[in-house]
């Protein structure tokens, strides 16, 4: 046996608070409320949607609690299924929505804010609309 | 396949809800403005979709066939794969099921049919010395398979570390005589995808820009798309508002590690990386380097295998590597005290390519 050698019950168990790291706040949320305000003003003055990317900002798994838990639930949640499961989450602040994209195995493949009226992507596009059209009709031709 | 990608898109059962989801998610691995999303939607969805899909020729060197098993697991059944069925593969070695004198058949017979306008992709370095003896195909060296292929090709990528800068072949002291395909070919435009691996989606990624849009992407001076590598690692990485406020792991195993706090004193090349792992992540979003609580290595930036050690804070002035003589400024401050820590291994560190020993990892 070696006389450096250490037995394991020598070596001391350290305990590290709960929830430090998941718990811990960067600084950077608070900031982003101004951006969304801006963003929210813009919008009201000349009908200009816009988005922040959450994924591309330093913040913490507890930057994103709490900037979702000071925006709230809002009255409306959108269950979108295209590639995977998306949500877009309207926030306590009307025009605020909370909009979380999933790949078909339910990982979070983007996070945005976005500040808009609806979401775009909510809209029926138009061309899909026209090919809805034409199904409709083969559907009834097929009927009579 | 005629008419626009979208309609191409449409006929396989995509929607245009999930293009739009697809080209917010790809601007924002690309670290781009969201707003830049939309505006990628109307251009690919216009882009007009080959009347036949372009040949893509993929060459292997001198390498270890990382870069293929990366880009294979871009492959679950996803927007990308669909863009990706786009093209045509027509000569692989590890994944075509021709081998011998069939597949260099359908090498020249997808040469000749395209001449001028196919893709070449190459990974690997090529080797020249004893006359590139250390790396033949079909009884030719590399460098001269190289030379006959780029001739005909539109443009060429160069995959991985070893392709873009001759990577861990051409490291210290290269007894191959590695170089990258730059070096050989100087009149065809060549796009540089370095990692080791690189990330699968930055692979299909860059392959989709220049199918969908027909042009190279904006490249930085080391050739890299800027989409994917005009950020370092350190800029994007969520561990970075540790790093503003001074708290620094100082062991692999101690308060600061469990912690999660930045991993810089511990030799982090994050700030001198210029790749998308922290946006992006890995195996499918799952992790990434940093994320499971050891420093970047910096794969994607040129010899990183000589840069003098892993474990060795970027800051420390005894480090004689070029590599770093741009980081060397960002940590002064916590430099000093890493510096203090690391005297004793000050003179040993001054020989140009010291190898990383059990004592620099027992800081």
């Amino acid at each position: 046996m070696p006389s450096d050698f250490i037995p394991l019950h020598a070596i001391p168990v350290v305990v590290v608070p709960a929830g430090l790291r998941a718990g811990e706040l960067s600084g950077n949320a608070p900031a982003l409320l101004r951006e969304i305000a801006e963003m929210l003003r813009r919008l009201l003055s000349s009908n200009e949607p816009s988005a922040i990317d959450l994924q591309a900002l330093p913040l913490t798994p507890a930057d994103l609690a709490w900037l979702r838990d000071r925006l709230g639930e809002g009255e409306v949640s959108v269950a979108l299924s295209a590639d995977g499961d998306s949500s877009l989450d309207e926030t306590a602040c009307p025009g605020v929505w909370w909009v979380t994209h999933r790949n078909p195995q339910g990982a979070v493949v983007s996070e945005f804010i976005e500040v808009a009226y609806v979401p775009e992507v909510v809209r029926a596009p138009r061309e899909d609309v026209v090919i809805g059209l034409e199904s409709l009709e083969s559907l009834s031709a097929e009927l009579t | 396949m005629h008419g626009p990608l979208i309609e191409t898109l449409a006929r396989q059962g995509v929607t245009r809800r999930t293009f739009m989801k697809y080209c917010a998610t790809l601007a924002s691995m690309m670290a781009l403005p969201p707003a830049a999303g939309r505006a990628m939607a109307e251009a690919m969805a216009a882009a007009p979709s080959a009347s036949k899909r372009p040949s893509v020729i993929w060459l292997p060197f001198q390498e270890c066939t990382g870069c293929t098993e990366s880009i294979t697991r871009s492959h679950s059944p996803t927007l990308e794969g669909l863009i990706f069925d786009v093209i045509s593969l027509d000569y692989q070695e590890t994944l075509m099921a021709a081998a011998g004198h069939q597949a260099e058949e359908a090498l020249h017979a997808a040469m000749k049919a395209n001449e001028g306008k196919y893709l070449l992709i190459v990974d690997g370095s090529i080797p020249l010395g004893l006359d590139g003896a250390y790396s033949c195909i079909g009884g030719k060296s590399n460098l001269e398979t190289l030379k006959e292929v780029a001739k005909g090709a539109a443009a060429i990528v160069a995959m991985g570390s070893c392709a873009a800068y001759g990577g861990l072949p051409r490291a210290n002291p290269n007894p191959t005589g590695a170089v990258s395909v730059a070096d050989i070919i100087k009149d065809k435009p060549i796009i540089n995808i370095p990692g080791c691996p690189p990330i699968p989606v930055v692979m299909t990624g860059v392959l989709a820009h220049f199918l969908t849009f027909g042009s190279l992407p904006e490249l930085d001076k080391l050739g890299r798309p800027k989409a994917f590598y005009g950020e370092t690692i350190h800029d994007r990485c969520y561990r970075r508002p540790f790093y503003d406020q001074g708290k620094f792991a100082k062991t692999f195993d101690d308060e600061g590690a469990r912690n999660g706090w930045c991993l810089f004193e511990l030799g982090c090349k994050g700030p001198i990386t210029h790749n998308a792992c922290a946006t992006v992540k890995w195996n499918g979003g799952t992790s990434w380097p940093v994320e499971s609580g050891h420093g970047c290595l910096g794969c994607s930036e040129p010899d990183f295998w000589d840069g003098g050690g892993f474990y060795k804070a970027l800051s420390m002035p005894a480090n004689p590597l070029k590599m770093v003589a741009g980081a060397a400024a960002v940590g002064v401050a916590v430099g000093v005290a890493t510096s203090v820590l690391n005297r004793g291994k000050k003179g040993a560190a001054r020989a140009a390519h010291e190898k990383t020993t059990l004592a620099d990892l027992e800081k």
